[in-house]
């Protein structure tokens, strides 16, 4: 069937609300790639088996991500006419749990959140799940909106995430999907969805921050009847998995919003760039495409408005510089992925010489959002020059890890502690790192810094495409520079020296310094380096290699000067500069250690003192671990 | 811009008018104004990798690094060649290549140029390749065979036969060996009775042509007048087939010809 007016979408929409809200039971499985490495595919199989064995009038359904990573595997149950409940850290036992309390129609035990009504951002209304009275039981569930992690989010492009079913595009229409699409191509010209888009002041949220409306405005202006969208799904940040859960979760919004795009800059094809290790987003694209082409909402003549626009799908190859768009543009040109100076910008001239706008996923998914709300809905929230919602990806030492949304403008110190729980083991918090291998470490004093790109640029590091990391006081922050700087090391494609020798020879400093061969001429010379790398470099990934290594150097000074001058790494991670060492006082000689050692450097008789023969040790940790007595000292 | 398709604005003092597309690189030689490069040769198109030849540029509020050989100049944009920034990085660059491959005398000439030494806090390398892409640019636009190419990526970056065999498609010309800055690429011309055993073990009888980088050796072609091995006949063979000369055009070596 072709969809060919709001009159057709309706009837989707119908289909799509009747999956969504069925009269039966629903039973929604979190199907995003993190659940299924904890092993949501074996509960979804097990739920499902067990649905049909007991003959339980249910749905089993798939979902994306609602964000609660650290509570995966994840299982909603809606039971008609009640709120809807999470379950979480599904595995047999509590799926057995699950079905025994479906088939006797008793509320399961253990929830850990309750939504009582679906959101429907896009009409600005809520469906309630709850039809006359509720149990009690249910009621005593604490409610999403109060629960800490989600309390201070608003999500715009994670909305559909965790409540749709990503493979079905009928669900994606049910809550608005593609009524934006089909508003436009009626009623709007492409400089209406220009002047919108520059209203709103959205920008780029691949990390750069650029004027979105200004690109497609730039775009439009430029000569030629040849233009190209390029979607930029190559995330590469290491901890960053923002574009990943989008694209597995909710992929017709990034499509909806790229078409929006080829209309209003005058393009015809798009395409998206993704990288080779998402298996499972190739896998929900290539259905979401071939759905979307189905009924006609890709394609020739969409919405009979004469506009036209079809969307292949470019993989990437293993290079985290094809993130970079001069690269990405050879790429998808089959040429070697090697950046070229701008100008000319792709706005201007792109994809085989055509001006092309390239933009993120997230920038793309926010994009029917502000054109069914409006522009000055959107600008409302966050700060004056950073507009909007950004996603980022909570990870490292941090006790609710997941993936949020929050207006900018949120403060660091209410992402680590209020939405992420704080730092866990009763450790304390040292750094926060934004921006992934181009950005900064951001030190403790500083939590109180909003999330905007000007400010967090200012600080030393940039907003990037929302990999948070959270560091506590184990955490060396030269061991993190020469992490960062040996990922861009691998990851340099060659073409530049400041670049291909120069970032080689800051890893090769940060390698003797954190083995103990450092001097105080170092530091300067790594210093140097890094200003000089970041003013000659060609391209963007050179330009922003040294801000792990300035930032740290700015902040955490003390400890470079550790490792040089007392040959000590102060948060005992730097192995050659760590001794393992047994308190004779607090061996209780149980032996333990003995057993863990893999290269037997412990000594000791039974019930007597033990010790470690510091030739033979590989600091492995193994006996500090182990020790019950905590006699092992680092 | 002007209407004729000229474009006017300034590279230091100077203020220079030139056609539309021309490179800033380009509009500095025909003022008289050096800037060093490495990368880049005229017969080529820019590749704007060595980065030596950055200059500063500013086009309104907006001031950039950028690789002159790579940058068409924009009417009214003020270009700056030699500032104590642009000599500093210059240097850097200069080090850091010189670091890489010490032997190299073009890296020696800079440095002198330049008045630097190599870093001694960097182990030297001694790899002559730097990535400039010369040969690879000259294989595939002036030859036109595309024998090699990159391989590798980031600091490994080397210039290459595929796979790091024997290259297919080279016909020895020789010109990546005229044309690489360095002298990282070995190649020998050995003559009657000679012989020469490559690194595989495998020998070559003379008179031919070897390049060890792209593990290639060809049988060079004999003048029928003065019996001078001239050229790899390979090379003849393929010259012949895409100019569409006669079978004997090249019977005869260029010096014996009437």
């Amino acid at each position: 069937m072709k969809v060919s007016s709001v009159r057709d979408l309706e009837k989707l929409k119908a289909k799509g609300m009747a999956t969504l809200c069925p009269d039966k039971i629903k039973i929604m499985v979190g199907m995003a790639t993190c659940g299924q490495s904890m092993g949501a595919g074996a509960v979804f199989d097990a739920i499902a088996a067990g649905v049909k064995k007991n003959k339980i009038n249910a749905v089993v359904k798939k979902t994306g991500c609602i964000g609660l990573c650290h509570e995966e595997p994840l299982v909603d149950v809606l039971l008609p006419g009640s709120p809807r409940l999470t379950y979480s850290r599904m595995n047999q036992e509590k799926v057995a749990a699950l079905l025994e309390g479906l088939r006797n129609g008793a509320v399961i035990k253990g929830a850990l959140g309750r939504m009582d009504e679906d959101e429907f951002l896009l009409g600005d209304t809520a469906r309630p799940y709850k039809k006359g009275k509720v149990k009690k039981e249910i009621l005593s569930v604490p409610a999403y909106k109060d629960l800490s992690f989600y309390k201070k989010q608003k999500k715009i492009a994670l909305r559909n995430c965790g409540t749709i079913d990503p493979e079905d595009i009928c669900e994606y229409i049910a809550k608005g999907g593609y009524f934006s699409l089909a508003s436009i191509l009626a009623k709007k010209s492409p400089e209406d969805v220009i002047a919108e888009v520059e209203r709103s002041g959205l920008r780029g949220r691949g990390g750069a921050g650029f004027l979105t409306g200004r690109k497609w405005r730039i775009c439009r202006e430029a000569e030629g009847d040849e233009k190209y969208i390029i979607c930029n799904a190559d995330e590469g940040d290491p901890g960053a998995y923002m574009d990943r859960s989008l694209l597995e979760g909710d992929p017709h919004t990034v499509i909806e919003g790229m078409i929006i795009a080829g209309f209003a800059i005058g393009a015809q094809q798009g395409f998206m760039y993704v990288r080779a290790e998402y298996p499972l987003v190739l896998e929900r694209l290539k259905k979401a495409l071939k759905q979307a082409e189905g009924y006609g909402l890709l394609g020739k003549n969409i919405f009979n408005s004469g506009f036209s626009f079809t969307i292949t799908i470019s993989r990437g190859a293993g290079a985290f510089v094809c993130g970079e768009e001069t690269a990405l543009i050879k790429s998808i040109e089959g040429e070697w992925g090697e950046p070229r100076q701008r100008p000319p910008f792709p706005a201007q001239s792109g994809l085989w010489g055509k001006p092309t706008v390239i933009n993120n996923v997230e920038t793309f998914a926010n994009v029917a959002p502000i054109m069914v709300r409006g522009a000055s809905w959107f600008s409302s929230l966050g700060t004056k020059q950073s507009k909007g919602t950004k996603v980022f990806s909570l990870v490292g030492k941090v006790n609710r890890i997941g993936l949020v949304e929050v207006p900018m403008g949120t403060k660091l110190k209410q992402l680590i502690y209020d939405i992420g729980g704080g730092i866990p083991n009763g450790r304390a918090l040292k750094a926060v790192q934004t921006g992934g291998p181009s950005g900064g470490c951001i030190p403790k004093e500083l939590i109180n810094l909003p999330v905007d790109y000007e400010v967090l640029a200012e600080a030393g590091s940039i907003m990037g495409s929302g990999g948070l990391i959270v560091m506590d006081d184990r955490t060396c922050m030269v061991d993190v520079a020469k992490y960062f700087v040996s990922f861009l090391a691998d990851e340099s494609c060659g073409k530049c020296t400041p670049c291909r020798v120069g970032i080689k020879r800051m890893k090769d400093l940060l390698e003797d310094i954190t083995e103990g061969r450092g001097s105080r001429e170092d530091l300067v010379l790594l210093e140097n380096m890094a200003d000089a790398i970041k003013e000659s470099a060609l391209c963007g990934l050179g330009k922003t290699a040294p801000n792990p290594v300035l930032s740290t150097l700015v902040y955490f000074k003390d400890e470079y000067l550790a490792h040089i001058k007392d040959k000590r790494c102060p948060a005992g991670v730097c192995k050659a500069l760590i001794t393992y060492t047994i308190d004779r006082k607090m061996c209780t000689g149980c032996g333990a250690c003995v057993k863990v050692c893999p290269v037997s450097a412990i000594e000791g008789e039974k019930k007597q003192p033990h010790m470690i023969v510091a030739e033979k040790c590989i600091k492995c940790g193994a006996c500090f671990e182990i020790c019950p007595a905590e006699a092992v000292v680092k | 811009m002007e209407s004729n398709g000229m474009i006017s604005f300034k590279i230091d003092a100077i203020a220079v008018t030139v056609e539309q597309g021309t490179t800033i690189l380009e509009a500095a030689q025909q003022a008289g104004i050096s800037i060093p490069t490495l990368c880049h040769h005229e017969a080529l198109t820019p590749y704007g990798g060595c980065r030596l030849c950055i200059v500063e540029v500013a086009r309104g509020d907006n001031r950039q690094i950028v690789s002159a050989c790579a940058y068409a100049a924009e009417e009214g944009i003020r270009v700056k060649t030699a500032t104590d920034r642009i000599i500093r990085l210059r240097r850097f660059i200069v080090g850091l290549l010189l670091a890489e491959a010490p032997q190299a005398k073009v890296l020696q000439e800079l440095a002198e140029e330049l008045g630097i030494r190599a870093p001694a806090r960097f182990k030297p390398r001694n790899e002559l390749c730097i990535a400039c892409g010369r040969c690879i640019r000259a294989c595939r636009e002036i030859v036109g065979v595309s024998a090699i190419d990159f391989a590798k990526r980031g600091y490994e970056k080397q210039a290459a036969a595929p796979y790091f065999e024997r290259s297919e498609d080279c016909i020895g010309c020789g010109t990546c060996y005229a044309i690489c800055p360095t002298g990282a690429i070995t190649l020998r011309d050995i003559a009657e009775g000679e012989r020469f055993t490559q690194p595989d073990g495998s020998v070559v009888d003379g008179p031919a042509r070897i390049i060890d980088n792209w593990k290639v050796n060809f049988e060079m072609k004999r003048c029928k007048e003065c019996g001078e091995a001239f050229a790899p006949a390979f090379q003849l063979e393929y010259i012949k087939k895409k100019a569409q000369l006669a079978d004997d055009f090249f019977d005869v070596c260029v010096n014996c010809r009437p």
